[in-house]
C-alpha cells in the first residue's frame, strides 16, 4: 500500500523526476564515453605519442570522478527535498520508520540503477557519434577506438550505483533521524545570518591573500614545476571560499538599505538572497572552481588547435620539401597557396651532397629568424643571405640539411661548387622543390596528400622531420591527446556543473513556492514575481561565472611554459568564451523555466 | 449602490467542479453589503461557504455567478494585473497562519505594500513609522519573523495589511494561531483601527469570542445567508451571550 502511495506520490511529480533522470543519465554517459577513453589500453597505447598521456587521463579522470560524486551530492538532495513532505506524512499516518527507510532506500536506488543503464547505453551510442564527430573536427585520427570496452562499462557501473548506493543509505539516516514534524516543515526555516564586521574583514584579508598566492603559484608554474597545482587549487579554493563569505553578505546587506531596495519586489529579492547566498557558499566555490576548469580545458584544448599552424610555422622556413617532383606532385603543387617556392638540383656522392652555386645565387635560400631568435617567434622573418655568408653559417642551418638526409648516420655534408664544377661533378643527381605556403590551416588537405607521396617514396628515420607541416602533423599527434581532453572534459565539466547549480537552486523551489504564494495573495502582478525569480536565479548563476571567468584568466598562465611563443593560452579566447557562456546560459533559461513552473502560483480559472 | 457601500454582493454564486462531473455548490445565491467605517463579522460552520466567500471577495477566486463590487470595483470583470493591482491597493489581509515573508525584516514586510505601489522610499519609511506607532510595534521594526511570538508576527501582518490605506480589512480566522490574550490584544486592535482610521472591517471567523467585537454579524449556512443579528448599544459581553444564543438555535 504504501509502494503505491510512493509511486503515485512520483506520479505526481513525473516533470521533476525526469529532469533528475535526465540528469544523472547525462552525467552517467559522460562517465562512460570517458571511461571508454581512460580505460581502453589499446587505443591509449596506440595514440600516446606522449609517455604524459596516461598522466593526463588519470588526471582527468580523478577530476570526473570527483565531480560526479558532487554532482550525484546535488541532485540526492534535489530528490529528498521532493520527497521528504511525503515522507513525513506517510510517518505521521502511523507508517514504520523501517517501512519509510526501505522505500527511501529502494526509491534512490532503482532511480540511480536506472540512470546508470540508460547512461550506459547513451554513453554507447555517443561513444559512437559524437566522439567520432569531436575527432573529426578537430582533425585528430585516434586509432583503436571503439564504442564498446567492457572494462568501460563495468567502472561507470560500479561507481555509479556504488555511489547512489552511498545515497540511499545518506537518506535513510537521514531521514529517519529527522523528526516528523521538521520533514513536514522543513520547507518554512529559513535562516538570517549575522554580520560580524571584524570576523568579516579577516575572513575577506585572508581570502585575497589565498587567491593571492593561488593566482602567483599558477602564473610561477616554471619554478614551482608540478607542485604550484595542487598549492594553487587548494589556495584558491580556499580563498573563493572566504571572499564569497566576507563580501556577498556586507555588498547584500548594504543594498538594503539603499532606496533601490524598497521599490517592487526589490527587497524581497535582497532578502531571498541574504539567506540564500549565504547556504550556497560552499556551493558556489565548488561551483565557481568547476566553471574555471571547464572553461580552462577548453580555453586551452582550443588554444593548441587553433596555434599549432603558428608553432610550427616557426619552426622552419618551407611548409615541405619535395624530392624528384613527379607529375602529380606537381598536380598538388599547383594546388597550393604558395607563398615562396625554390628548386634546387643535388649531386649526392658518398657523405657530401654538392649545390650549384649559380641556382643558389638566382634563388637564394630562405632562412627564417624565428628559428634563432626568440624575439621574432611571434613573427616568423623570413630573409636570405649573400652566397658568400650563407656558405658560412645558413648552410649549416637545420633546414637546409634536412634537404639532403643520409637515413640513420645523420645529413650529407654541403659543399658548393660552381656552375662548371658542377656539371663536371659526379653523382646522384636528385632534384628538391621547397614550397612555402601562406596559411597551413587552409592547404591542410592538399598538404597531408603532398606529404604522404614524398613519405612514400623515400623512407625517413621516424626522428627526422623535413619542413613544417611535418613538424606540425607530429605535434598534433603531440598534442592530440591534451586536446581532446580539454575539449571533452571542458564539455562534461559543464554539462555537470550547471546540472549540479539546477539542482542545487531547485532543491529549494519547494520552500519558495509558500513565498511567491504569499506576495501572490497580497497582490504582486505575476510578471513581477517572473522577473523576480529570473533576477534572483540569474545572480546565483551569475556569481560563480564571474569568479570562474577570473579563476580562468590567470589559471591560463599555467599553460604559458606549455605552450611557449608564439603560442599563447589567451589567444583567441574571446569566442571560446562566448560559446562557453551560450551553454550555461542554456542551463540558466532551464533551470528558471522550472522554477517558474514548480513556484508560480497559478491564477484561478474561469 | 450609495458612495457608503465598501462591499456589495449580489447574487453570489460559486459552484466547484466541471458541467460534467459532479458538482458541489458552496455558494447559493448570497446578497449583502458592507458600510463604510463597518465591523462585520461573518460567522458560519466549516463548510458552510465562509472560506469561499472570502476568496471570491479578495478575488483570489472567480464566482460562478453573481457580482462581488468593492469599493466601486466590480471584481468579477478584473483579469491578471488588473486583480493583482485590486488586491495589492484595495484590500488589506490578515491570515490566520501570518503570512509573513520570513526572509524580510518586520519593516521590509511591512513596507512591501508600498514598494509594490512604486511608493518613494521617504514617503514609505514614514507610513511604516507612523503605523509602527498606532500598533505599538516600532520596537519589533528591525527583526525578522522567526524572532517574533505569534501575537508579535500577527500585529506586524495588521500593520502591513492597513499601511497602504486600503478600502476594507479582512481577516481569515486572524485569531486561530493565537493564545488568548494575544488574541484580545489583536481585536482590540482591529477595533481601533475601525474606529480612529474609519477603515471597514470584514472578520471570517467561527470563534463567537472574536465575533463579538464586531457590530453586525452575517451567519453562513449552506452556501446561504442563515440570519444577521447586531450589537446596536449593548456592550460586548452581552453581544457575546447574543452570538452564542443565535448559534445554539442557528446550528439546530
Amino acid at each position: 500500500m504504501l509502494g503505491k502511495l510512493a509511486l503515485a506520490g512520483i506520479k505526481n511529480r513525473r516533470r521533476d523526476y525526469l529532469v533528475l533522470l535526465v540528469g544523472l543519465t547525462m552525467s552517467a554517459a559522460i562517465f562512460y564515453m570517458f571511461a571508454n577513453l581512460a580505460t581502453n589500453q589499446a587505443f591509449i597505447k596506440a595514440n600516446a605519442v606522449v609517455s604524459q598521456a596516461a598522466i593526463i587521463f588519470g588526471f582527468g579522470a580523478v577530476l570526473l570522478i570527483l565531480i560526479t560524486i558532487v554532482y550525484i551530492m546535488y541532485a540526492n538532495s534535489f530528490l529528498l527535498s521532493m520527497r521528504q513532505h511525503d515522507y513525513g506524512l506517510f510517518m505521521m499516518l502511523g507508517a514504520t520508520r523501517k517501512r519509510v527507510g526501505e522505500l527511501v532506500f529502494l526509491e534512490t536506488l532503482i532511480l540511480g540503477t536506472l540512470a546508470t543503464a540508460v547512461g550506459i547505453v547513451l554513453g554507447l551510442l555517443m561513444s559512437q557519434f559524437l566522439v567520432g564527430l569531436l575527432l573529426d573536427m578537430l582533425g585528430l585520427h585516434l586509432a583503436h577506438l571503439s564504442a564498446f570496452y567492457l572494462p568501460a562499462v563495468i567502472a561507470t557501473a560500479v561507481l555509479y550505483v556504488g555511489l547512489f548506493i552511498l545515497a540511499s543509505l545518506f537518506n535513510l539516516v537521514r531521514l529517519t533521524r529527522t523528526t516528523v514534524l521538521k520533514l513536514l516543515h522543513t520547507d518554512e526555516q529559513a535562516n538570517q545570518p549575522k554580520i560580524h564586521p571584524f570576523r568579516q574583514m579577516v575572513s575577506a584579508v585572508l581570502g585575497v591573500l589565498f587567491l593571492a598566492i593561488g593566482y602567483w603559484a599558477l602564473a610561477a608554474i616554471k619554478t614551482l614545476q608540478v607542485s604550484a597545482i595542487p598549492v594553487a587549487l587548494v589556495t584558491i579554493t580556499i580563498g573563493t571560499y572566504l571572499l564569497f563569505r566576507a563580501t556577498i553578505l556586507v555588498i547584500i546587506q548594504g543594498l538594503r538599505r539603499t532606496k533601490w531596495a524598497k521599490k517592487h519586489l526589490n527587497g524581497f529579492l535582497l532578502g531571498q538572497l541574504n539567506f540564500r547566498v549565504y547556504n550556497y557558499t560552499r556551493m558556489l566555490t565548488i561551483v565557481s572552481l568547476l566553471f574555471a576548469m571547464a572553461l580552462g580545458a577548453i580555453t586551452v584544448g582550443s588554444g593548441y588547435h587553433r596555434q599549432l599552424p603558428m608553432m610550427a610555422n616557426s619552426l622552419g622556413t618551407y611548409t615541405v620539401a619535395i624530392h624528384d617532383k613527379n607529375a602529380q606532385e606537381q598536380k598538388l603543387i599547383d594546388q597550393l597557396n604558395v607563398k615562396h617556392q625554390a628548386t634546387y638540383t643535388q649531386k649526392r656522392q658518398g657523405k657530401v651532397v654538392y649545390y650549384n652555386t649559380a641556382e643558389l645565387k638566382r634563388q637564394p635560400f630562405e632562412l627564417n629568424r624565428g628559428t634563432t631568435e626568440a624575439k621574432y617567434r611571434t613573427h616568423p622573418a623570413y630573409y636570405s643571405e649573400s652566397l658568400a655568408k650563407f656558405k658560412k653559417s645558413g648552410s649549416q642551418s637545420l633546414d637546409f640539411l634536412s634537404l639532403a638526409i643520409r637515413s640513420e648516420q645523420g645529413f650529407y655534408a654541403p659543399q658548393f661548387l660552381n656552375a662548371k664544377q658542377f656539371a663536371k661533378q659526379r653523382g646522384k643527381t636528385v632534384t628538391v622543390t621547397t614550397v612555402r605556403v601562406k596559411s597551413m590551416n587552409q592547404d591542410k588537405a592538399v598538404l597531408k596528400h603532398l606529404n604522404k607521396l614524398e613519405l612514400q617514396r623515400f623512407a625517413q628515420p621516424s626522428a627526422m622531420t623535413v619542413g613544417n607541416y611535418q613538424s606540425f602533423e607530429l605535434m598534433s599527434a603531440f598534442f592530440g591527446g591534451l586536446e581532446f581532453m580539454g575539449y571533452f572534459l571542458g564539455i562534461a565539466f559543464l554539462a555537470m556543473l550547471a546540472s549540479c547549480l539546477m539542482f542545487k537552486i531547485l532543491s529549494g523551489a519547494p520552500g519558495d513556492k509558500q513565498r511567491y504564494q504569499m506576495l501572490y495573495k497580497i497582490g504582486v502582478r505575476q510578471n513581477l514575481m517572473r522577473h523576480g525569480i529570473a533576477k534572483e536565479i540569474g545572480i546565483l548563476f551569475l556569481i560563480p561565472g564571474i569568479m570562474g571567468v577570473i579563476d580562468v584568466l590567470f589559471g591560463l598562465q599555467m599553460f604559458k611554459p606549455l605552450m611557449q611563443s608564439p603560442m599563447s593560452p589567451y589567444l583567441g579566447i574571446g569566442s571560446i568564451f562566448a560559446i562557453f557562456i551560450g551553454l550555461y546560459a542554456i542551463y540558466y533559461v532551464i533551470t528558471l523555466l522550472l522554477y517558474w513552473r514548480i513556484v508560480l502560483p497559478k491564477a484561478p480559472a474561469d | 449602490m450609495t458612495t457608503n457601500t465598501v462591499v456589495d454582493v449580489h447574487d453570489l454564486e460559486k459552484t466547484y467542479g466541471k458541467a460534467n462531473e459532479r458538482q458541489y455548490q458552496a455558494l447559493k445565491g448570497l446578497n449583502f453589503t458592507v458600510e463604510a467605517g463597518e465591523f462585520v463579522g461573518i460567522m458560519g460552520a466549516s463548510g458552510s461557504g465562509k472560506t469561499t466567500l472570502l476568496n471570491m471577495l479578495s478575488t483570489l477566486d472567480t464566482p460562478t455567478k453573481g457580482d462581488v463590487v468593492v469599493n466601486g470595483h466590480d471584481v468579477t470583470k478584473m483579469r491578471g494585473n488588473q486583480l493583482a493591482d485590486f488586491r495589492a491597493q484595495e484590500v488589506g489581509f490578515i491570515f490566520q497562519d501570518f503570512n509573513l515573508l520570513e526572509s524580510l525584516t518586520a519593516e521590509e514586510n511591512i513596507g512591501l505594500p508600498l514598494a509594490l505601489k512604486g511608493t518613494s522610499s521617504r514617503v514609505m519609511d514614514q507610513a511604516i513609522h507612523e503605523v509602527a506607532d498606532t500598533l505599538s510595534i516600532a520596537d519589533l521594526l528591525p527583526k525578522y519573523p522567526a524572532e517574533l511570538s505569534g501575537g508579535q508576527k500577527q500585529r506586524i501582518a495588521a500593520a502591513r495589511a492597513i499601511v497602504h490605506h486600503p478600502a476594507i480589512l479582512m481577516g481569515d480566522e486572524p485569531t486561530g494561531a493565537l493564545d488568548s490574550t494575544s488574541a484580545r490584544e489583536l481585536l482590540d486592535l482591529m477595533t481601533t483601527i475601525n474606529r480612529e482610521q474609519h477603515m471597514s472591517v470584514l472578520l471570517v471567523t467561527h470563534d463567537p469570542f472574536s465575533a463579538s467585537f464586531c457590530q453586525r454579524i452575517l451567519f453562513i449556512k449552506d452556501g446561504q445567508i442563515g440570519s444577521e443579528i447586531k450589537r446596536g448599544e449593548q456592550d460586548r459581553s452581552a453581544f457575546y451571550q447574543q452570538i452564542l444564543n443565535e448559534l445554539g438555535t442557528f446550528n439546530e
